[in-house]
Parts: C-alpha cells; structure tokens; sequence
C-alpha cells in the first residue's frame, strides 16, 4: 500500500515534469527538421537551420554578444552595488533603512512593462540613445532586489557566530575584517546574486523592447520580433542555441553554489528540529 | 568592543548605500513619477504629450467597457493560473519533501532548469505545440475530432502562465512543508486522524504561510506578464500588459499608455491587499479556535 502511493506519486511528478519540459523539447527536436516551416515531429534530421542561422543571419549572432555583454554587465553591477547596499542596511546604522529596504524590493511589484514605458519617455526627455548601458540601467533595477535579498540572506545567516566582531576585537581593520571574514561568508550568496542578474537580464524581453533601437536589439527582442513574421525553423535553431547556453548557465549554478540553494531551497532534508531530535 | 563599534558609523555605511541610492532615484522614482505626470496630461498629435492636465485618460478607460473587459480579463487569468499553480503545485511540493538524497536534487534541478530558458522561447514551444499543424492538433484529427482553436485564445495564455509560474507556487510550500514537525503530523493519524482530516486540518494550516507567499507571487507576477500573453494570445484577447505596450509604441498615445500603466499598478496592489487582509482575518478565527479549546 505504502509502494503503491509511492509509485503514485513519483508518476504524478513525471507527468508534471514532461509538462514542464514540454516546450523546450519541441524547440530542441524541432530545429533539426529538414522541412522550409516548423513541424513538430520534425521530419528527418539535419543541422542545416544552425548552418543557415550562423551564414545568413548575422544579426542574431550580434544579438547574442549583445545579450551577453548586458548579462555580464548587470550581473557585475548589480553584484557590486548590491553587496554594498546590503551590508550598509545589514551592519551601519544608516538612517531611514525602512525606506531604503522598500526602495530595493520595490522593483519586484512594478510591472516591466511600465519600467519600460517609464525607462522610454525619461531616456527620450534626457536624450540618452539605446545602447548597451541603457539597458544594463533597466537591467540592474529589476535584478537588484535579488542580489540584496541573496546578499543579506547570507549576512543574516551568519551574524549570529560573531566572527567579525571577534576579528575586529583581535585587532583586525575593518578593511581587514571585510577581505579576510565577511567576504568569504557571503561569497556564495553574491555568486548565486550575480548569476541571478544574469539570468534575468539574459531573458528580460519586456524592458528592453521599450529601450532598444533598430541597431541594438538584445536576443529576445530580435527572437520577438522576428516571430512575428516568419514560421521558419531558423527560429527553432536560434531558440535551440539560447537552450543550450541557459544549460551552461545551469550546469555552472550548480557547479558553483548548487541550483536548490541559489532559489533558497535546501538541498538535505535536515530541518532544525531534526537535528534536536537527533542530539 | 568599543573599536567594532566605532568602525560602523553611518556616514561609512551612507557611503556604502549611496550608489544604489542614486542610481533607484534617477532611473527608477523619477521615470515612474514622470509616468504618473504623463499619465495626467492630454494626448497631442505634434508632440505626443500635451500640455494641458486632465483626468481624461482615466475616465476613459474606466467608462469603456472594451478596456474595463481587458482588465477583468488580466484579472482573470491571474486567479485562474494562482488556483491552477496551487492545485498542482502542492502535490508536488509534497512528493518533494517527502524525497530524499540524489532524487531529490534531481527533481529541484529539473524544476528550476525551465526557470533559466528565455520566456519568449518556452512560449514559443507552446505556439508550435498549441498550432493547427501542431502534436495536438493532429491527435485530434487522428481520433477523428473536429480540433478545437487552442491558440491565441484564453486558455492558451492561462496554459503558458501555469507553465511558467508553477516553480514560484512549488518553492514556498516546500520551504514550509519542511518546517513541519513530522512528530505533528503523526501525532494526528495517531488520535485517529483520517489522511485528508490531517490534511485539512494539520498540514494545510500550517503550511499557510508557504501557501499565501507563493499565491501572492503568482498573483502579481501573472497580472503583470507581458511575453506569454503576447505571444500565445496575441491582439486577439489583450491584456492589461499588452494595451499599455500598444498604446505607448504603436499608437504612439503616451498620456494613455501611462495611464494604463498606473491602473494596472493599482488594481494589483489593491487586490493583494485584499489578498492580505482576508488571510489575516482567517488566520485570526483560526488562532480564535485553538485558543478556545
């Protein structure tokens, strides 16, 4: 009886997770088709798309490096600017924290597409043209929350050890007590922030479509617009290409920090109060 | 001690926070105010926003029954994906918690792996999956069925949106599934406690919490998406999202865009508070109840 809910449950959670992983597979499979349209089975197999993609459509590949130079810029902004934010509201008595801590997470209950329209008429009133930093700007504030929430999940995680404050009883400098204490305890929360705000900026579609021009288009927006008007497995083969990298992406989070903790999900299944059970 | 304490002085830590500071001021309160001001203003055929205030653009949209329809609509589909992610979320969130070791990591990692693949391509998936020549649509014909339009049509927008947001309800209810004292949820099964009275009475309560935070989450997020409902539904059945989009880049009418914009903040954040207001009263009646016993 205990096995066969068992079994129940383990193929509720397949069906669930051919859900999930669905659509991506059908892009995958279905860039190899060697038909001129989209087919799902697709017919016979062939990398001709990639090779048409690669020859025929610069535009997507500088795309692409656009894409990435605005991920690894809002990750390293965010991440910086972050870390210090968060040990500022963390550890200074810095006056009017309440305001500071809503102003950070605010971004989180704003819809993008009103950061877009808000991002399009202030840059038009001051005149800024669609670069790679106007949209890095956009970028960092919706990744930002993240990075301070990840950022001050580790602080709080160890304050309570006194590690620094033993440091700097030692007689360490608060330079020192920052490189040699606190730098390496929230290593892993600034990592898991950094690769946060790529991620988000990679896949942000909705900011930057108000923010880009003819000339700078991000991955998405071209992908967005390109979808509009053709139905070709050029955009299978494209799609398949951002897959693969969102896998180097996921490989590396896991390499790194291990996916479950970078989302605040423990990967034992140790609760505190097992623990006391288990003294 | 005294020379911690004095190595964390605010103007150190203001230092610290200003950048930040600066860069939320200039390019995030200032744009959404300027928003809020456009959104005030009249609509000009030479110079887009004109010069002279008004309350047209709200009145507008809330005597339409066109837009007041998109609104609904917008809300709709959010309580339609929130209840959808729930029911199916929480299972799952349990056969998680109840999963240990290597299973468990690889259950989590294929959770959020989706989580990473651009929302234009995972939509896109569902536009070949959900098309006329689509897998779908060919089962149908081989069962003999007349095919039912799936695309661009509601339930393709609630479709995509459970897909996307199903992470966002499963992660806060595992969080709370495992601050459950397993010890409790025994306790009860062995005063005689049916499998669905513990439920209902032990495991749901308690995991309220993971429960509302991870409603409130799909909630917000759904109301404000833009890349699923565009894509899977299309002009056909806008939203909320897509009207604003529309209005600023194609009819160009910013005053009007702005203030759809400044609607669709407030109707979401009045809805969670009413949101957070019911769950209060309800989890004070049930903290009445086991005081009173």
């Amino acid at each position: 009886m205990v096995s066969g809910r068992r079994v129940l449950s383990m193929v509720y959670a397949v069906v669930v997770y051919l859900f999930l992983l669905a659509p991506i597979l059908v892009i995958l499979l279905s860039s190899l088709t060697t038909t001129n349209y989209i087919v799902f089975p697709p017919r016979g197999l062939t990398l001709r798309w990639y090779g048409e993609l690669f020859a025929h459509h610069p535009e997507f590949i500088s795309s692409l490096w656009l894409s990435i130079a605005v991920a690894v810029g809002t990750a390293v902004g965010c991440t910086v600017f972050g870390t210090l934010a968060a040990l500022a509201l963390h550890r200074y008595p810095v006056p009017g924290k309440g305001i500071w801590n809503a102003l950070f997470a605010s971004p989180l209950l704003i819809p993008s597409v009103v950061l877009g329209i808000a991002l399009l008429q202030w840059y038009s009133t001051l005149g800024i043209a669609a670069s790679s930093w106007s949209l890095i700007i956009g970028h960092f504030i919706i990744a930002f929350p993240y990075v301070v929430r990840l950022v001050m999940a580790r602080l709080q995680e160890f304050q309570s050890s006194h590690v620094e404050r033993a440091a700097a009883n030692l007689g360490a400098s608060p330079v020192q007590v920052f490189w040699k204490v606190t730098l390496p305890l929230i290593r892993s929360g600034m990592m898991a922030g950094a690769v946060f705000a790529f991620v988000t900026s990679f896949d942000d579609l909705t900011v930057a479509l108000f923010v880009v021009s003819t000339d700078v288009q991000t991955l998405p927006v071209r992908l967005f617009n390109y979808m509009q008007y053709n139905y070709d497995p050029v955009v299978t083969a494209i799609s398949s290409v951002m897959v693969l990298l969102s896998l180097v992406m996921m490989i590396a989070m896991e390499r790194v920090i291990g996916i479950g903790q970078a989302f605040g999900v423990s990967k034992t299944h140790t609760t505190k109060r097992g623990t006391v059970h288990a003294h | 001690m005294l020379v911690y304490k004095r190595t964390y002085t605010w103007t150190t830590g203001g230092l610290l926070v200003l950048p930040a500071i600066l860069v939320f001021t200039l390019f995030f309160v200032i744009p959404l105010l300027h928003v809020l001001l456009t959104s005030l203003h009249n609509y000009s055929q030479t110079s887009g926003v004109g010069d002279r205030w008004t309350t047209q653009n709200y009145a507008k949209f809330l005597r339409d029954p066109y837009y007041l329809g998109v609104l609904w609509r917008t809300i709709r589909i959010s309580l339609v994906t929130t209840v959808v992610t729930l029911i199916l979320g929480y299972p799952l969130a349990m056969v998680l918690a109840a999963t240990k070791g290597r299973t468990r990591s690889w259950l989590i990692l294929f959770l959020l792996a989706p989580l990473l693949v651009s929302m234009v391509i995972r939509a896109y998936g569902w536009v070949i999956l959900l098309g006329t020549q689509g897998p779908v649509a060919n089962l149908f014909h081989v069962l003999g069925l007349r095919t039912p339009t799936m695309l661009y049509t509601e339930f393709a927008i609630d479709l995509g949106m459970v897909h996307v947001f199903l992470a966002y309800m499963v992660l806060p209810i595992l969080g709370s599934l495992e601050n459950v004292d397993a010890a409790i949820v025994r306790a009860a099964a062995n005063l005689g406690a049916g499998k669905w009275y513990t439920f209902r009475r032990v495991l749901l309560p308690l995991t309220l919490p993971g429960v509302s935070a991870g409603a409130v989450m799909v909630f917000s997020l759904t109301a404000s998406s833009f890349v699923t409902p565009s894509i899977l539904g299309g002009p056909r059945v806008p939203v909320m999202s897509e009207l604003a989009y529309d209005q600023v880049v194609s009819v160009m009418n910013w005053p009007y865009g702005s203030a759809i914009g400044c609607i669709l903040i407030v109707v979401t954040m009045l809805l969670l508070l009413i949101y957070a207001g019911v769950l209060r009263g309800r989890r004070g009646r049930t903290e009445g109840t086991v005081t009173s016993w």
